[in-house]
């Protein structure tokens, strides 16, 4: 059956001239670059690998964020500050195993576990303890007060790190394991890269057998779907609200270790960008979609890397990988005006 | 009564275990080491260094606290223990929270923990310790602790009329010691040098006048209390129209007093000012988003960044435009000519960032306007807008401000005036739109959209208008900004900005104009004359955002009428999923 056309308001014509605007500068963008023939086969897979590994970092950390408003309907802010402070915690562990008679550099893969271990198990303890403190007193509370309470806990654990660990950029020690590059077919890739979107999957496969094959796992989908009803079922569902924060707190430590791997660097500063990017990988995906933070993850990753050049470069736009923020930015923005159930978002969850 | 006592006595280790918790984290996070640095009351003669420091209070007070707190349970209705049992608790939370960070300091004296956490070294040992070694040291750490929460609870089994007089007296002499980087060079512009001499000295506060203010203050608080006070009974008796006359002489008394105030002190005290009188007009515009629509914007810093670079490149001789304003009137004219262009310039970005966010339902509106505000940040501090707005560097070369009377302003600190007068402008405003047919069109609208529609309210006009009448305040506090410091640079336009400015309307109350005001006074101007602060700033901001939602959503000053929508109907929370769909379809 036919649909009577909406009336024509002026919001719907700001949209569509939004709408048509977007698509015509990316095809003018895009098509302006590649006939321009600046950068070459190398350089594209350079960016993709780059946006590919970064992407996986991003899927990790918007795991927490999809698992969170699954369960509570809430977006929990202070993720980015859980994930920086796994970074720490996995710096200063690194740094002791390399002191202690190069332990890190005689056994790199237990080394480096231990670091892992760390950095998850701190991680998600800021989780839990946030959860207790400042997220379950508000369990009924209207949805923005949760929202302001998670700002203020990002700033809060923003400048306790701040406090305790200075304001200095630090670096976890060199592993030779991790350094240097590889070549596959051909092409010369960083092997930090590798090895990061390998970790990134084992993860993520570890969290896909969890939440869909184990009983916990059942009991965390349930709450997602409806609260009253699970706690009905016989579900605590206090008790699958902190495995959930301590999931999320895991999974951000790992990728606060893999991040700062990445990048070379550590500081209190450093969970703000990934943190909104995440989310808004997550809402990219679809909010509450396990498969939906992933897919969103790598989508934002590879966007904010090959983006820039693809659309700016060719405009002739100086330095354009000045502006990757700007596209994760825009992203969100637009998803969300656009498509605020996301990719895979189910319609009731939005 | 025995399981009573026994419950107390778990439930005072309990809150040991917290304070213990709060105050190794205050001494690991550096705030005790940086505030040890700071006497508040001299030592005897006012001479050396002071007896009683910020530090040592803020430690004091953990426990102290937690001894009201805990005694104030015990005394209730409900329980009624006894005054001796609810001391005792009291008493044994602060030795428990003693205990621990006596423990604490052990081990930070025995082990260096200097590599992670930076600020334990063995200055804060020293601090800690009272600089009486390792074994009496900690020993009168815990004295300390226990006493303070001894004392806490003790204040509890006062009358609530003594109680409230002497908290009242201590808090009172505790502010004037802090204040004294503001309230000496007041005194010293006034040449009232022997009451400088007899409150301050080096070290802090003088002991005569801190007693003497104690006395003073404790006195007095106490008298008004009295069952049958005379001041307080005549003003209570008074009518209605006559408390409001008395209420707005007060007011004007106080204006008097502020505006005489740059004249009596030292520019320090302008300059800090002048900086809350930017939060100022930013909170009040913010109030009108958050406050009276209820439109959560995160991305508000996008409006101050928008105000201040437009004024600047219509004034600046060396902006890319080369100052079209300034080439027309000349100096003199310019700022005031540019400012309604800056004002209709953020009034269109308000409704142009609004337009597309209208539908969406308060976290994600709240998102979206966050990646609006750091776009924005990005976008001015590019390359690829460089050759517009100056990239990294900013606009530089703004003229100074010309004010009819008064002439050129030349320092920073002489913009008191100006941004006081349009500070006074936004508040009015503010205040009559509160009162206006629009702003109870808000109140519908934030209380519930749809019941709002449904009564004529056009929704979408009403956001818009909420967002360009924010932006605009947000806008002329940009534009102040931009003259006062005579460049813009992308560097000031942070999203620690947004979270300032909300941080101050949440503590002070969402929607009211007072609490505003409260509350850029405490969050701004607080931190800037107490040069101790420096980033710990933004970590009480934190701990004030999320202790408020917690504790008291309304804000420190409450409306009775305007309750924001934190305080929405329950009922809409319990259906969330039905409410969220049918707002994000809608």
């Amino acid at each position: 059956m036919l649909k009577r056309p909406e009336r024509l308001t002026l919001l719907g014509v700001v949209l569509w001239a939004l709408r048509i605007g977007i698509v015509a500068g990316v095809v003018v963008g895009a098509w302006a670059t590649l006939s321009s023939g600046g950068l070459s086969g190398g350089t594209w897979i350079t960016l993709l690998t780059a946006g590919l590994s970064q992407g996986a970092i991003y899927a990790l950390i918007a795991l927490g964020y999809t698992l969170v408003y699954g369960v509570l309907l809430m977006i929990n802010f202070a993720h980015g500050e859980v994930f920086m402070l796994g970074a720490f915690s996995g710096m200063f562990v690194a740094n002791a195993l390399l002191s202690a008679d190069g332990f890190l550099v005689t056994y790199p893969l237990l080394g480096l576990l231990g670091v892992f271990a760390a950095a998850m198990l701190t991680s998600m303890l800021v989780a839990l303890v946030l959860e207790r403190v400042a997220y379950r007193p508000l369990r009924r509370a209207p949805r923005l007060v949760p929202l302001i309470t998670a700002i203020g806990a990002s700033l809060f654990l923003q400048y306790t790190a701040f406090g305790m660990f200075g304001s200095r950029t630090r670096r976890y020690p060199p592993v030779e394991l991790l350094s240097g590059r590889v070549d596959i077919f051909g092409f010369s890739f960083q092997r930090i890269e590798i090895i990061t979107i390998v970790a990134a999957l084992v993860l993520m496969a570890l969290l896909f057998y969890f939440v869909e094959r184990t009983r916990t796992g059942r009991a965390m989908r349930a709450v997602s779907e409806d609260k009253d009803v699970a706690a009905l079922m016989g579900i605590n569902v206090d008790r699958t609200i902190v495995i959930t924060f301590a999931i999320g707190g895991l999974l951000a430590g790992a990728a606060g270790v893999l991040y700062s791997l990445l990048f070379n660097r550590v500081d209190f500063g450093m969970g703000i960008l990934p943190g909104i990017k995440a989310f808004t990988a997550a809402v990219l995906g679809g909010i509450g979609s396990v498969t939906g933070a992933v897919v969103g993850g790598i989508l934002i990753g590879i966007l904010e890397n090959v983006g820039p050049s693809l659309l700016l470069f060719g405009l002739g736009v100086p330095s354009p990988n000045q502006l990757r923020d700007v596209v994760a930015f825009s992203v969100l923005v637009l998803v969300l005006i656009f498509r605020p159930t996301g990719l895979f978002g189910r319609k009731e969850n939005v | 009564m025995e399981p009573l006592a026994r419950a107390a006595v778990r439930r005072a280790i309990l809150v040991g275990g917290v304070v213990g918790a709060a105050t190794v984290y205050m001494c690991m996070v550096g705030l005790v080491g940086a505030f040890a640095a700071r006497p508040l009351i001299a030592g005897v003669g006012g001479e050396g260094p002071g007896i009683v420091t910020l530090g040592l209070v803020m430690l004091a007070a953990v426990p102290f606290l937690a001894g009201m707190t805990v005694a104030s349970r015990l005394r209730s209705a409900t329980t009624n223990a006894s005054g001796a049992l609810a001391v005792g608790c009291a008493a044994l939370s602060g030795l428990v929270g003693g205990v621990l960070l006596a423990a604490f300091t052990l081990i930070a004296n025995a082990v260096p923990l200097n590599g992670v956490f930076i600020p334990v070294t063995p200055t804060l040992v020293d601090i800690l310790t009272f600089e009486q070694g390792p074994v009496v040291g900690p020993i009168l750490l815990t004295i300390v602790a226990t006493v303070a929460g001894a004392i806490g609870g003790a204040i509890q089994l006062l009358d609530s009329r003594d109680r409230r007089a002497i908290l009242s007296g201590i808090g009172i002499v505790l502010l004037l010691a802090l204040l004294k980087p503001i309230v000496d060079p007041i005194l010293a512009g006034l040449e009232l040098d022997a009451v400088r001499d007899f409150l301050f000295s080096a070290g802090g506060l003088s002991q005569a006048a801190a007693a003497l203010t104690l006395a003073l203050v404790v006195g007095l608080s106490w008298a008004w209390g009295r069952p049958a006070a005379p001041l307080r009974d005549r003003m209570r008796s008074m009518p209605a129209e006559h408390r409001r006359r008395v209420g707005l002489a007060l007011a004007a008394i106080g204006i008097a007093a502020l505006l005489i105030l740059p004249q009596i002190s030292t520019g320090f005290v302008s300059l800090v000012l002048v900086n809350v009188g930017f939060y100022l007009m930013l909170a009040l515009g913010l109030n009108i988003v958050v406050g009276y629509a209820g439109l959560l914007d995160l991305g508000y810093v996008a409006f101050y960044a928008v105000g201040a670079y437009t004024m600047a490149i219509l004034i600046s001789p060396s902006s890319s435009l080369d100052g079209p304003i300034t080439a027309l009137v000349g100096p003199e004219w310019a700022f005031w000519l540019a400012i309604p262009i800056v004002m209709l310039v953020t009034a269109l970005v308000g409704i142009l960032i609004g337009a597309p966010v209208l539908r969406l339902r308060g976290d994600y509106l709240a998102i979206v306007t966050l990646g609006f505000g750091e776009i924005a940040r990005i976008l001015f501090g590019s390359d690829a807008l460089r050759n517009w707005v100056g990239g990294p560097n900013g606009v530089v070369g703004l003229p100074n401000l010309h004010l009819p009377v008064l002439g050129e302003l030349t320092g920073p600190g002489e913009y008191f005036y100006p941004v006081m007068a349009f500070a006074a402008f936004a508040a009015f405003v503010a205040w009559r739109l509160s009162n206006s047919r629009t702003g109870r069109a808000w109140n519908a609208l934030r209380e519930d959209e749809s019941v709002a529609q449904a009564t004529g309210v056009n929704t979408t006009n009403y956001k818009l208008l909420a967002f360009a009448l924010g932006g605009t305040l947000g806008g002329l506090s940009g534009a102040l900004f931009a003259v006062q410091l005579r460049t813009v640079f992308p560097g000031s336009f942070l999203l620690i900005v947004s979270i300032t400015v909300l941080a101050i309307i949440i503590l002070g109350g969402m929607g009211t104009i007072r609490g505003v005001i409260v509350g850029a006074l405490i969050l701004v101007g607080l931190p800037d004359a107490l040069r101790e602060f420096g980033e710990y700033r933004f970590l009480v901001y934190g701990a004030a955002l999320v202790a408020m939602m917690i504790l008291r959503p309304e804000g420190l000053f409450p409306s009775k009428t305007r309750r924001a929508e934190l305080h929405e109907d329950v009922d809409v929370d319990d259906r969330p999923q039905l409410a969220a769909s049918g707002e994000a379809t809608a």
